[in-house]
């Protein structure tokens, strides 16, 4: 239960990675050739218990070296969010490949279904949000870094209940910086396979762009399983995360039918707020 | 099935005897052993030839032993043995005869022919396929990383096997996978042969006889993996006089001490190991890394006592131990234990009876935090291995092994146990049971002078054992269901043919054609996050969810020696496919996971290839040069949408030239030179945005490659007498920046932008050994 630490897969690459830099390993950029794939069309849509309206967002894929920050959007769209008390909420596309909702809530305990027509295919998900987990307390202590860098251990109390299966996913940011940049972590994910019905104390290491004076926000998802590993096979494949010697990567694992790429979520989410000193 | 195999190897064995050729005269045995005339050490694969047969001769077995059975006549035997003088004697046999050959060593090789005239042209007569041997003493001077010789390093340059990656004592052996490999030292199996995070392998070339690996045919007597056999054999330590050997390099330093128990009645032998890199991390004022660690140790003993002619006990044992430790953070600890006690013993002078009690385990502990709150994770496998093997000489045209074998494996996949203010739950995995078996028989028959056949059957099963639970579980891998099995009570059985048959066609004196057929099964599988070995793979076994993996193999050869057997050369040409490989589902979490079962996908792969290889054995200049072109593919239903894909260890072009110069008794000089096609490895083809981030598109498993790799290593050796010299190593000669790893990141001035990052492990890398004997 402890961030600070590496992921485990990471240590022995690391370790070879230290051992040989004293012999004089050493990395360069190179160019290689990548095959241009065909656009594949990526659907993402999330609903919290916080109010809506809620967004499902509609792309393709696009070349790999050169990448923008505009994807090719798909307009034109049915999309329909359903939940098991009876809500049908078609969406209405607000910007172009960008579909809102109007009536829907989300409220944990309840299963949300997603459905998607574009461009003649139909894509389907589903997803159940689970019981509220808040966060009991928030509170940090200052840390060292060896190479001199002031940062914060950031600890973060939580009660995880007695049943089986509960999946986190815990996001940091300040005031000042996004989430990932003060962790230089990308997904800080947590199942209570080890710790079950404990309190949990989470411990992230930040320790960069972080200063006295920062606003703090932690929140805490608590996700289905679908999620939790959809998060957790994305996280395997952003390059920070992946270890030189990591298996043979693929497309994360989503609970999209019809081979869409992207995910459907719904989740719970508290957050709290802290002045760093 | 194992009802109906029980009796098959004896119902075969009494077939093969029952013929006997009427005989027109009377015959009588000569037996023995052939040894190193100075040491007493027993000589493997030793070449008893008798002068006045053409084309009759034997090899001496695993024991130095050989028995040839001939028509009452006089007769000159003539033994001989690489890097040794040949001794002849001449042999008036009335009589069974009993009596031991010994070699003197040659102190360098002077001589461009071993000896002219009446030669066993053992690569091109035997009906080995796939087969290199070597002897340590030959490999002496091949340059190597860090001046630590390594003999896992070393095969990894014979054509058929490859290199696993940069540095790494893992191998491919014909396209199968690193845990296909069963590498046995003195008949233990060695579950983890890396030390160093896998620079170095666990062997300690110090220790050892004898080393020869089996890709092709691989004889009926060993099973239990499907691509290749690592047979090492350690020395037996020298039962004439106490001398000792050492080695003092910038990584480790080596001694070995052996001499006799009883003069040549006995001997014993130890020799250890330790890296002391981490002494220097003491030195450091920094009180986190002074008291860091990173080292291994290992030590090797062996003791030998013959009882008389009859019989010869052997006890030996390995222990190693790698300790990697960062105070606070983390701390990894692994290591093999092996322990093998043997009894030779001879039924009259034609049957000889190997029983062998083998104990092995492997562990690793791993700590995380520290103090109160830290937690530790442990897991291993364990063996106990009973093993008997015969081999029966009933003429020079015939032999025939036959045997069983039982292990009781024991399987600890991982336990947790942590600290009082630990926030981890403490967890133990089930241990699971499981008794593996075997019964074989083979035989060797010389059916024409030209014509020559070893074909053998090999009969296993496993069973894995309660106590322990049987999980079932559905399409998406979610539990369906749990049975509890009590302790003994078979969970799930499973049982091979494994039909294994070679032969050889001798085209005339100096050439061959070979063809081999064998089938192979395998039980254990290991499971790894990494392309890389680690000491946390985890060792599984089949189980009512994972099949065993099969593998049939077909390969045909053409062998022919020029000017007088001074050049070996051989093609050889093999198809392999195999059956219930695994894969991993996208994900998949290996680690402490009593569900692991369910994290695992099955498929099929096959392989083909062919094999060149130039051989030089005698003379000043020797070596070998090898090339490899081959093919594997593996297919699964759920990766790259069910089609075909390249496997990793898919090499196109894989060549290796190894060239070793005894200028003078003084200077020797080493060179090798390797190339090899990349790896297939799966590289993004898009990109998109999710969750805002950029996230990789991936449309192919293993559709792109590394660059080539290649690679020189040079070494001289100065002896200043035959007590001591200096090795001077050259890693890397011209300094290629070979790929170790590629990854993508995003580039730092303008984070839009997206760049390849090639990792290379290691630069030119100078390295100097002083070595020592007394």
């Amino acid at each position: 239960m402890n961030s600070t630490m590496l992921p485990q897969r990471w240590i022995l690459p690391a370790a070879v990675i230290l051992l040989t830099l004293g012999l004089g390993a050493c990395q360069r950029v190179v160019s290689i050739d990548l095959n241009k794939a065909d656009p594949h069309i990526v659907i993402e849509g999330v609903v919290t218990d916080g109010p809506g309206p809620y967004t499902v967002s509609i792309t393709k894929t696009g070349s790999y070296f050169e990448p923008s920050l505009v994807f090719p959007t798909v307009s034109g769209a049915t999309v329909v969010l359903r939940d098991n008390a009876g809500t049908i909420d078609t969406l209405r596309e607000a910007a172009p490949g960008k579909y809102v909702s109007s009536r829907l809530s989300g409220v944990e305990g309840r299963t949300y279904q997603l459905s998607v027509v574009a461009e003649g295919k139909e894509y389907d998900g589903t997803s159940v949000m689970p019981q509220k987990i808040r966060i009991d307390s928030v509170y940090t202590t200052v840390l060292r870094a060896p190479d001199g860098d002031r940062g914060y251990n950031i600890f973060v109390k939580f009660k995880d209940p007695p049943t089986q299966e509960n999946y986190y996913r815990v996001i940091v940011h300040t005031n000042m910086m996004p989430p990932d940049s003060i962790t230089g972590q990308r997904y800080l994910l947590v199942s209570d396979k080890l710790l079950n019905g404990n309190e949990a104390t989470y411990q992230i290491r930040a320790s960069r762009n972080i200063d006295p004076g920062d606003t703090l926000t932690v929140a805490l998802f608590s996700v289905d399983r679908a999620t939790y590993e959809y998060y957790s096979t994305l996280r395997n494949i952003l390059s920070f995360d992946r270890s030189p010697t990591a298996l043979a990567p693929a497309n994360p694992n989503t609970n999209l039918s019809n081979g869409s790429l992207g995910y459907f979520a719904a989740l719970t989410a508290d957050s709290v707020h802290i002045v760093l000193r | 099935m194992p009802g109906q195999t029980r009796w098959l190897p004896a119902a075969l064995l009494v077939a093969l005897l029952l013929p006997a050729p009427a005989r027109s005269q009377r015959t009588f045995t000569i037996s023995g052993t052939v040894k190193n005339a100075e040491t007493g050490e027993a000589l493997i694969g030793a070449t008893v030839v008798v002068q006045e047969l053409r084309s009759v001769g034997t090899l001496t077995n695993a024991y130095g032993f050989f028995s040839l059975t001939l028509p009452e006549s006089t007769y000159t035997v003539v033994a001989q043995y690489l890097g040794f003088h040949p001794t002849v004697d001449t042999v008036r046999l009335t009589e069974n005869r009993h009596f031991d050959l010994a070699l003197s060593p040659e102190p360098i090789r002077v001589s461009e022919v071993v000896v002219s005239g009446e030669r066993l042209r053992t690569n091109v007569t035997s009906t080995d396929m796939g087969v290199k041997k070597l002897a340590i003493s030959e490999v002496k001077s091949v340059p190597v990383l860090l001046g630590e010789r390594d003999i896992l390093k070393t095969i990894q340059l014979l054509p058929g096997i490859e290199s696993a990656g940069e540095g790494n004592t893992g191998y491919y052996a014909r396209g199968g996978n690193i845990d296909q490999n069963l590498i046995l030292l003195d008949e233990a199996p060695v579950y983890n042969s890396s030390h160093l995070l896998g620079f170095l392998s666990v062997f300690n070339s110090d220790a050892i006889k004898d080393v020869s690996v089996m890709t092709g045919d691989i004889p009926a007597e060993y099973g239990g993996r499907l691509s290749s056999v690592l047979d090492i054999r350690t020395n037996d330590g020298n039962e004439k006089e106490f001398g000792g050997t050492g080695g003092i390099g910038l990584l480790a330093s080596r001694l070995t001490l052996e001499g006799p128990i009883v003069k040549d009645r006995g001997s014993f032998l130890i020799s250890g190991r330790r890296t002391y890199a981490d002494l220097f991390l003491k030195l450091s004022s920094d009180t986190t890394i002074n008291r860091a660690s990173l080292y291994f140790y290992d030590l090797n003993a062996k003791a030998s006592y013959r009882l008389g002619d009859h019989d010869r006990v052997f006890l030996s044992g390995y222990f190693g131990r790698d300790n990697f430790n960062y105070p606070d953070l983390f701390g990894f600890d692994w290591g093999n234990a092996t322990a093998t006690l043997r009894w030779n013993h001879l039924f009259g002078d034609q049957l000889f009876a190997n029983t062998s009690l083998i104990f092995s385990d492997y562990r690793y502990t791993n700590t995380v935090g520290a103090g109160t709150s830290q937690y530790e994770i442990t897991s291993g496998i364990q063996d106990l291995n009973a093993k008997l093997d015969f081999e029966y000489f009933p003429s020079p045209r015939s032999t025939v092994k036959f045997g069983a074998n039982a292990i009781y494996h024991t399987f600890r996949p991982g336990a947790v146990t942590s600290g009082p203010t630990s926030q981890a739950n403490d967890l133990t995995l089930e241990h699971r049971y499981a008794l593996e078996s075997a019964a074989y028989i083979s035989h060797e028959l010389q059916i024409l002078p030209t014509l020559k056949v070893d074909y053998g059957l090999r009969a296993s099963s496993f069973t894995l054992l309660g106590p322990g639970t049987a999980r079932t579980y559905d399409a998406t891998g979610d539990l369906v269901s749990t049975q509890y099995y009590g302790s003994g009570s078979p969970i799930r059985t499973y049982a091979s043919l494994e039909p294994r048959i070679a032969g050889t066609f001798l085209l005339d004196e100096n050439s061959s054609i070979k063809a081999a057929y064998t089938r192979t099964a395998q039980y254990l599988h290991l499971l790894s996050n990494s392309t890389t070995t680690n000491p946390s793979d985890l060792w599984v076994p089949s189980s009512n969810n994972v099949p065993p993996q099969h593998a049939d193999q077909y390969s045909t050869g053409y062998y022919r020696n020029f000017a007088d057997d001074a050049y070996e050369t051989s093609v050889e040409v093999y198809y392999k496919s195999m059956s219930d490989l695994i894969d991993y589902k996208n994900g998949a979490d290996l680690q402490l996971n009593p569900d692991v079962e369910s994290q695992l996908q099955y498929g099929k792969g096959w392989s083909y290839g062919v094999e060149l290889l130039v051989r030089k054995n005698a003379g000043p200049v020797h070596g070998w040069l090898g090339y490899t072109l081959s093919k594997t593919q593996e297919q699964f239903a759920e990766v790259n949408n069910g089609n075909a894909f390249p496997a990793r260890q898919d090499r196109t072009h894989d060549i290796s030239l190894v060239v070793m110069y005894d200028f003078s008794p003084t200077w020797n000089f080493g060179a090798t030179w390797v190339y090899n096609t990349g790896n297939a490895v799966t590289f993004p083809s898009g990109n998109y945005w999710v969750d805002g981030r950029l996230v990789p598109y991936y449309t192919e498993r293993n559709g792109y490659r590394m660059p080539a790799y290649h690679r020189l290593d040079l070494s001289v050796t100065y002896n200043f007498s035959t007590r001591s010299n200096l090795n001077f190593s050259l890693y890397n000669a011209y300094n290629r920046a070979n790929a170790y790893a590629i990854s993508f990141r995003q580039n730092r001035n303008d984070p839009q932008k997206t760049e390849a990052v090639q990792f290379t492990l290691f630069p030119i890398i100078p390295s100097l050994t002083y070595n020592f004997n007394f």
